[in-house]
């Protein structure tokens, strides 16, 4: 794991040294979208791009803080989106893994569910917006169902798939040992496929994302969120408003996958240290 | 509890005596399904669900065949609907595909060009396809554009990702043993790089085409002016049509189903297994 590498490498060095090293990843990182940016704004001001409907990032940069600070309404916005996209993804992560391991555990159940959820994976989940529209309405709760759907699958699955590759024989060493039911989930099953359980909440918290931006954008009884900022900015032809939404989900979109995906992986490589040192 | 590892299968020969089950056995997976369409038809037949939010399934396919019959002479609506998406899906995974695939050639195979464009593909590539729909509709208004611009937008990131990264995992000693040889520029990038890459471009093309379909369905339902599935399931649902709602998504699955196994396998098939390089 290359995460685990560069966590040993970090933690050999000084505070001061690690800090310089994040100076120079964000340096590293930061200096593309300086370079865009800046001929960017050079085309456009020097009319090289005539587009009447492309504005300068420096008008992009002045709509987001008019957004954020003047106007206050951005904040709200996605205050709004990331309470829908914490319910609806906590309901998938719940119900995923439940479901995941029963199918994994009962070769039945398996067989017989397989293919309706083969099925329904391959559905995308953009096209449910118009059956949740038409069955459960025009408001938040469309968009939490949406959100859900979209994670559920993916998480499910690869729930399952790990589980089904977790040593056979240490659950039979388990199961010998008296160890069942939820005692043999939390202990041997799930520490067992949380690679891949992690895999499958990386993959459910991106189709989640999408499915509330998309699920906002179509639901027309929703008043706030960021998709719908984006959506609305239409009618007044607001191309700037576009995007700053655009940047706010691209980059909230990463933060939630990096600091989900640094906290948990971090969080298995001190579970194997446990597992090593018995 | 856990039926499934107490013996283990290693032992068991798949056909151990219980013959009849085992010949039976792949009716099982179809049974829920079967199940599954019978309790819903008879209880909308019941009036327990309601036939305008559920539709039933007999209503659904109805509905799909009312579509295809109703302009017959000259056209059939429903494969006007369908052709129209699938040309869309053809040209903009088309355009995506070959400019992801060029496109990650050209920045994997320089070290400074990545380290420049990959903080840009990680932070533009999470962007969901429908987000830029309203943009482009600004910019090419409603329509073919649109759909089109959009969805090769979707398929073009996952090629350009996937490739960069394939073409950068190569061994350097075979790009220089094949320069010591003495091939060319050309023959070195046809004949290392891409065979060497062509599982991760593989790979791409099968996320990059699953992400070109999902947008351009998207994108139908806000930007489309009048054809498309995505346009028949948005219009269904305005008018509560139930039934050409679920008749379209079933569609899409069907149709999606049919390209994954038959295109990409294929593809699979004759490209990466036949040079030897499936990583299993």
């Amino acid at each position: 794991m290359r995460v685990g590498v560069d966590q040993e490498r970090l933690e050999g060095m000084s505070p001061r040294k690690r800090v310089n090293r994040g100076l120079i990843r964000a340096r590293e990182f930061l200096f593309p979208f300086l370079v865009v940016g800046l001929s960017w704004e050079l085309l456009v001001r020097f009319q090289v791009i005539g587009l009447r409907t492309l504005p300068p990032p420096s008008a992009i940069l002045v709509e987001f803080w008019d957004l954020v600070w003047n106007k206050g309404v951005l904040i709200h916005h996605l205050s709004r989106s990331l309470y829908r996209l914490t319910i609806g993804y906590l309901l998938a992560v719940g119900l995923g893994i439940a479901v995941g391991t029963l199918l994994a555990v009962r070769k039945t159940l398996r067989e017989m569910f397989m293919p309706i959820l083969s099925m329904l994976i391959s559905v995308p989940t953009i096209a449910w917006v118009p059956v949740l529209l038409i069955t459960i309405g025009l408001g938040d709760n469309t968009v939490v169902t949406a959100i859900f759907l979209g994670g559920f699958f993916a998480i499910a699955y690869n729930t399952m798939r790990g589980i089904e590759m977790v040593n056979k024989d240490q659950v039979n060493a388990a199961r010998l040992m008296g160890v069942s039911g939820v005692k043999l989930f939390a202990s041997v099953l799930l520490p067992g496929s949380l690679v891949s359980i992690i895999t499958g909440l990386r993959l459910g918290i991106g189709y989640s994302w999408r499915a509330l931006v998309g699920g906002e954008m179509l639901s027309a009884l929703v008043e706030w969120g960021i998709g719908k900022m984006i959506y609305q900015a239409r009618f007044w032809n607001s191309v700037a408003v576009m995007f700053v939404g655009l940047m706010v989900i691209s980059v909230s979109g990463l933060l939630l996958d990096r600091v989900l995906l640094k906290w948990l992986e971090k969080e298995t490589v001190e579970r194997w240290g446990m597992l090593a040192e018995r | 509890m856990g039926v499934s590892w107490r013996k283990p299968s290693v032992y068991v020969p798949s056909s151990d005596g219980s013959g009849g089950w085992a010949r039976v056995r792949w009716l099982l997976p179809l049974l829920p399904i079967a199940v599954f369409l019978i309790c819903w038809q008879v209880l909308s037949d019941a009036n327990l669900i309601s036939r305008s939010l559920f539709a039933a399934p007999t209503q659904v396919v109805d509905e799909l065949v009312a579509l295809h019959f109703r302009e017959l002479p000259t056209r059939s609506l429903l494969l006007s609907h369908i052709a129209a998406t699938l040309k869309r899906l053809l040209v903009a995974s088309f355009i995506g595909i070959l400019s992801g695939t060029l496109g990650g050639v050209f920045i994997g195979t320089r070290r400074g060009l990545y380290r420049f464009f990959d903080p840009l593909i990680t932070l533009f590539m999470p962007i969901p396809g429908i987000a830029l729909a309203p943009l482009f509709i600004i910019w090419l208004g409603f329509g073919d554009p649109t759909i089109i611009a959009v969805g090769s937008i979707a398929a073009f990131f996952p090629l350009v990702y996937n490739t960069a990264a394939g073409v950068r995992s190569i061994d350097p000693q075979l790009v220089r043993a094949a320069h010591i040889m003495g091939a060319s520029r050309t023959a070195v990038l046809f004949d290392v790089y891409l065979p060497w890459a062509a599982g991760h471009v593989l790979m791409g093309v099968k996320l990059g085409l699953a992400r070109c379909w999902r947008t351009i369905v998207a994108v139908e339902f806000v930007a489309a002016a009048s054809w498309g599935l995505g346009y028949m399931i948005w219009d269904a649902a305005e008018y509560l049509r139930a039934g050409g709602v679920y008749g379209g998504i079933a569609l899409l699955v069907v149709i999606y189903l049919v390209i994954e196994k038959g295109l990409v396998n294929t593809l699979e098939k004759y490209t990466v297994e036949k040079w030897g390089i499936v990583r299993r």
